[in-house]
């Protein structure tokens, strides 16, 4: 029922943007704006042009990225959240870097860490940890102290009460910050990949762009488009999966 | 037996100390049923608490069986106000959960036990649910069901059949008092109700205002009475609690 819900979003949403381009393609008329049904019958080429390469480069910075920042933003908000010592001495540094513009940084982070995938991977982590950091640590701070009465009772261990209420309690607020940081996590890449690097889907879209490869651009931009989506679709099944009692 | 000595509680408000309770001693045979009713905020809920080791450090003054209570070492069930299910397990991993806490092996014993005590309740067919998708009375009887399940050494509850309906909580106290009295486990519970009071508790404990002291702790013949409404002997002894209450809630 839901899951036919969402595909019936999909289709409506997917007309009628194609539609809008197809139209605005049609009034503008400049070869800067094909329409979308060139696009289309262009994507079976590419294929030979080993975009798949590119997705997957792409893919494995973004999930390193999302996987290090879930980790380190994970274990940092719950430890706020549970330590006065942790949160007195984390949440200046927290308070004062959080609006700090960090795709800004990403020269010194080249600078420092090369050219390579780890200075990538490092600039989306140093952006997403603290998105993923703030929401972990309000989250298992909103939880209401009667949840831990039944179990403290039992006499339940620090680790027993971790896994029984405080991870299945931020679930839903985790994953709601995990697409939020999906879509900010392309945006960096792409912007990250337009540097020090042959490969990736950003990199595909910018030198298709400077070949003035129109078509080959809007493929791009609709590959990129689709791995978002595709996350996107993967977290809203995770959640039907996990949070199965939310329902 | 549980003996609570000259426990008192007190927490920090703006830096300045509160008394919350006490000091209160009494002693609790092993198979005892004691009711405590009093003023709200007397303190009764905040016993509960230390009892249950939620609220940490007065453990010395309460003994269990002459040992220190700890909730790691004893099996203290707790069926709070909101019947405590974690929303996010269903039925029957909220039903097991101490048993999971407790590390103690789910045998054929556990499991006899377990079979009995959810056919007992009704709720066999709602093991397979979340705790959202039940009623308040089905909600009570998975609690009941999930601290009968431990065999506590210590049963405590907290306003357990407040959040219920008229009819609906009746029968979840005939329920309780039905498989109570199957297994006799030593219980404090605290109520705002005279009613239920009489009905559900052996001995019934009057607290005074805040911080909540002892007043009266009176042995009720009536309980385990049936049809006790119709009983000439609980207007009597309903009308006698109220006038303590009067006299102990002015002081």
């Amino acid at each position: 029922m839901k899951a036919r819900k969402k595909i019936k979003l999909f289709i409506q949403g997917f007309l009628t943007f194609n539609i809008l381009w197809y139209f605005f393609s049609i009034i503008v008329n400049m070869r800067v704006l094909p329409s979308p049904i060139d696009i289309y019958l262009n994507m079976g080429s590419l294929y030979g042009e080993e975009l798949y390469i590119h997705v997957l480069v792409s893919l494995y910075r973004v999930v390193s990225g999302l996987g290090i920042s879930l980790v380190l933003g994970i274990s940092i908000g719950l430890l706020m959240a549970y330590s006065k010592r942790w949160s007195k001495m984390l949440n200046p540094l927290v308070y004062f870097t959080y609006p700090i513009p960090k795709t800004a940084l990403l020269p010194v982070v080249m600078l420092l860490f090369g050219l390579g995938d780890g200075s990538k991977i490092i600039i989306l982590v140093l952006i997403l940890v603290f998105q993923i950091l703030v929401a972990v640590r309000d989250a298992a701070l909103n939880i209401p102290s009667e949840t831990y009465d039944s179990i403290k009772s039992l006499g339940a261990s620090k680790l027993q009460i971790l896994w029984n209420i405080t991870l299945p309690a931020i679930l839903p607020e985790l994953l709601t910050t995990l697409r939020v940081s999906i879509g900010t996590a392309l945006s960096i890449l792409f912007f990250a990949e337009g540097y020090g690097t042959q490969y990736g889907i950003g990199y595909y879209i910018l030198d298709a762009w400077t070949r003035i490869d129109y078509i080959g651009m809007y493929a791009g931009i609709l590959i990129m488009s689709l791995l978002g989506f595709t996350m996107f679709i993967l977290i809203d099944i995770l959640e039907e999966v996990i949070c199965k009692w939310k329902a | 037996m549980l003996e609570i000595n000259n426990l008192s509680v007190s927490y920090n408000s703006e830096n300045k100390p509160v008394d919350a309770l006490g000091p209160i001693s009494m002693q609790i045979e092993s198979g005892d049923i004691y009711a405590i009713i009093g003023p709200s905020g007397c303190g009764k809920s905040t016993l509960l608490h230390v009892l249950s080791g939620i609220i940490k450090g007065y453990s010395r003054q309460v003994l269990l069986d002459g040992q220190e209570l700890n909730p790691k070492k004893h099996d203290v069930g707790f069926i709070p106000q909101n019947f405590g299910l974690l929303p996010w397990k269903k039925v029957q991993e909220n039903c097991l959960l101490s048993l999971k806490i407790k590390g103690k092996a789910i045998d054929s014993a556990a499991n006899e036990r377990i079979e009995y005590i959810l056919n007992k309740l009704n709720i066999h067919s709602l093991i397979d649910r979340y705790p959202n998708k039940l009623s308040g009375g089905q909600k009570q009887r998975v609690a009941i069901a999930r601290a009968f399940i431990m065999n506590p050494d210590l049963l405590l509850m907290d306003e357990p059949f407040s959040a219920l309906d008229a009819l609906t909580r009746e029968e979840a106290q005939e329920l309780f008092i039905d498989i109570w009295n199957q297994y006799k486990t030593t219980t404090v519970f605290v109520t705002h109700s005279i009613e239920e009071a009489i009905y559900m508790g052996k001995k019934i404990v009057i607290m005074s205002h805040c911080p909540g002291t002892i007043v009266e702790i009176i042995h009720n013949p009536l309980f385990n009475t049936e049809n006790l409404r119709q009983n000439e002997e609980y207007l009597k002894l309903s009308t006698y609690i109220r006038s303590i209450i009067k006299k102990g809630w002015k002081i």
